[in-house]
């Protein structure tokens, strides 16, 4: 590439903190199509940022003291719980900007299950880890729509594949058997896919019951010692990782 | 009137955590961070008048943490860097396997993070852990955006320099994978 063709370092960061204004997240991108080594370096600074803040999810436990209240230098309120939400290292998806969908760039880019879906060759024979760590319904939901026309679009083209669900922090609720609002669909999903893997991460459930929360997870379920050890572990494995 | 107010005092103590976390990030001391995001939700919840729109509360807090640990910097007369990263954690440090630990890995980042110049370092952090936008980093630093972006760009070169070979390790399992 020309010199001054040349994504800035600036500009690389900014993408990859949607600091950027359409037409020049537009310019990034077609940029990304074209060169192996931007997407790379695009993929290293987004595994960067998901260090960082799975570095800092949980700080050394704070002294227990009581919250401020103003005008009074140590009163006795109860202290807010500790309670940060796992996940995020891995934040990013899929992307495919064209037919020459490049799985290798699968982990730069945001990107959205349409792309994935669209385009087949590269997933055959390929094991997807769906991360879900927001008990919002609606990322349950469509969590589970995704992995479920995932399944459904490989068989009925006659692909192999494997799909694994890492639920951690209140995405955990998806694999919880008394709060899981998709309890019966995710059973019947298992029934019809034994392909379809659930893993529940250890730590978060260590977490809620050390706050007196009964964790009863659907069964089937493995539980891994954490979400990030699941996902790091799965990944040299070779498998695609997809956040929901 | 009041109901904005409880609201706003509920929505200050909730945010404790992520003040602490934040001290901490930059003065990678628990107690001393303890203490700084103490001090910046006291502030706060006395000022809570002062904040305009509760949409900016996040930046509000944030900037006056920053303003406390200045204070507490000036106080000290010292900077808050509080001890040099030491070369060998990046050189001697675990193995790949190992450092497939996650608290090696948490240890690693937190070690090269530290590491970086403090003006660096807040602005990283802001950005990668609170995912402020480059503008809100600008308003609780008081810094212009351009400062913004070109700390955040050294900040990123350097740690990648440091965590590079954990990056590889990691993208290389991936990308060979899929060929």
């Amino acid at each position: 590439m020309s010199e001054e063709n040349r994504i800035s370092d600036e500009l690389r960061g900014a993408f990859v903190d949607s600091q950027l204004e359409a037409a020049d997240w537009a310019q990034v991108a077609a940029q990304m199509e074209r060169d192996p080594a931007l997407r790379d370096d695009v993929c290293e600074l987004r595994l960067l940022k998901d260090m960082m803040r799975h570095a800092y999810t949980e700080p050394p436990a704070r002294r227990r003291r009581p919250a401020a209240r103003p005008g009074l230098r140590w009163p006795w309120l109860a202290a807010a719980s500790i309670v940060f939400a796992l996940g995020g290292w891995f934040g990013h998806g899929w992307w495919s900007g064209g037919p020459a969908l490049d799985p290798t760039s699968a982990y730069a880019l945001r990107g959205d299950w349409q792309s994935l879906r669209g385009d087949w060759r590269t997933l055959d024979g390929s094991r997807v880890l769906m991360h879900v760590s927001s008990g919002a319904q609606g990322a349950l939901a469509t969590a589970l729509d995704e992995v479920e026309d995932l399944l459904r679009s490989a068989r009925a083209k006659g692909r192999t594949i494997e799909v694994e669900i890492v639920a951690n922090s209140s995405g955990l609720d998806l694999l919880e058997a008394n709060a899981s609002p998709y309890a019966a669909r995710i059973a019947a999903l298992r029934q019809e896919f034994p392909n379809l893997a659930l893993v529940a991460c250890g730590r978060t459930i260590a977490r809620r019951t050390a706050r007196g929360i009964e964790v009863s997870l659907l069964p089937g379920t493995v539980i891994a010692p954490s979400a990030l050890e699941q996902v790091i572990k799965r990944l040299r494995d070779g498998w695609i990782y997809v956040r929901a | 009137m009041f109901g904005r107010s409880a609201a706003l005092r509920r929505d200050i103590e909730r945010s404790r955590d992520m003040l602490y976390r934040m001290a901490f990030a930059w003065c990678r001391e628990a107690a001393l961070a303890d203490d700084l995001a103490h001090e910046a939700m006291e502030k706060a919840l006395r000022s809570a008048g002062q904040l305009r729109d509760a949409k900016r509360l996040k930046g509000w807090l944030l900037r006056i943490l920053a303003n406390c640990l200045c204070d507490h910097a000036r106080a000290r007369r010292e900077h808050v860097e509080l001890a040099a990263i030491e070369d060998s954690v990046a050189a001697d440090g675990p193995t790949p396997e190992e450092a497939q630990a996650s608290a090696q890995l948490v240890l690693r980042v937190r070690n090269a993070v530290g590491g970086l110049p403090f003006g660096q370092r807040q602005v990283v952090t802001l950005v990668d852990l609170e995912g402020c936008s480059y503008a809100e980093v600008g308003e609780i630093l008081e810094i212009p955006i351009g400062t913004v972006m070109s700390r955040l760009c050294r900040a990123r070169a350097a740690l990648r320099e440091r965590l590079r070979p954990f990056v590889r390790e990691v993208l290389g399992f991936r990308l060979r994978s899929v060929k």
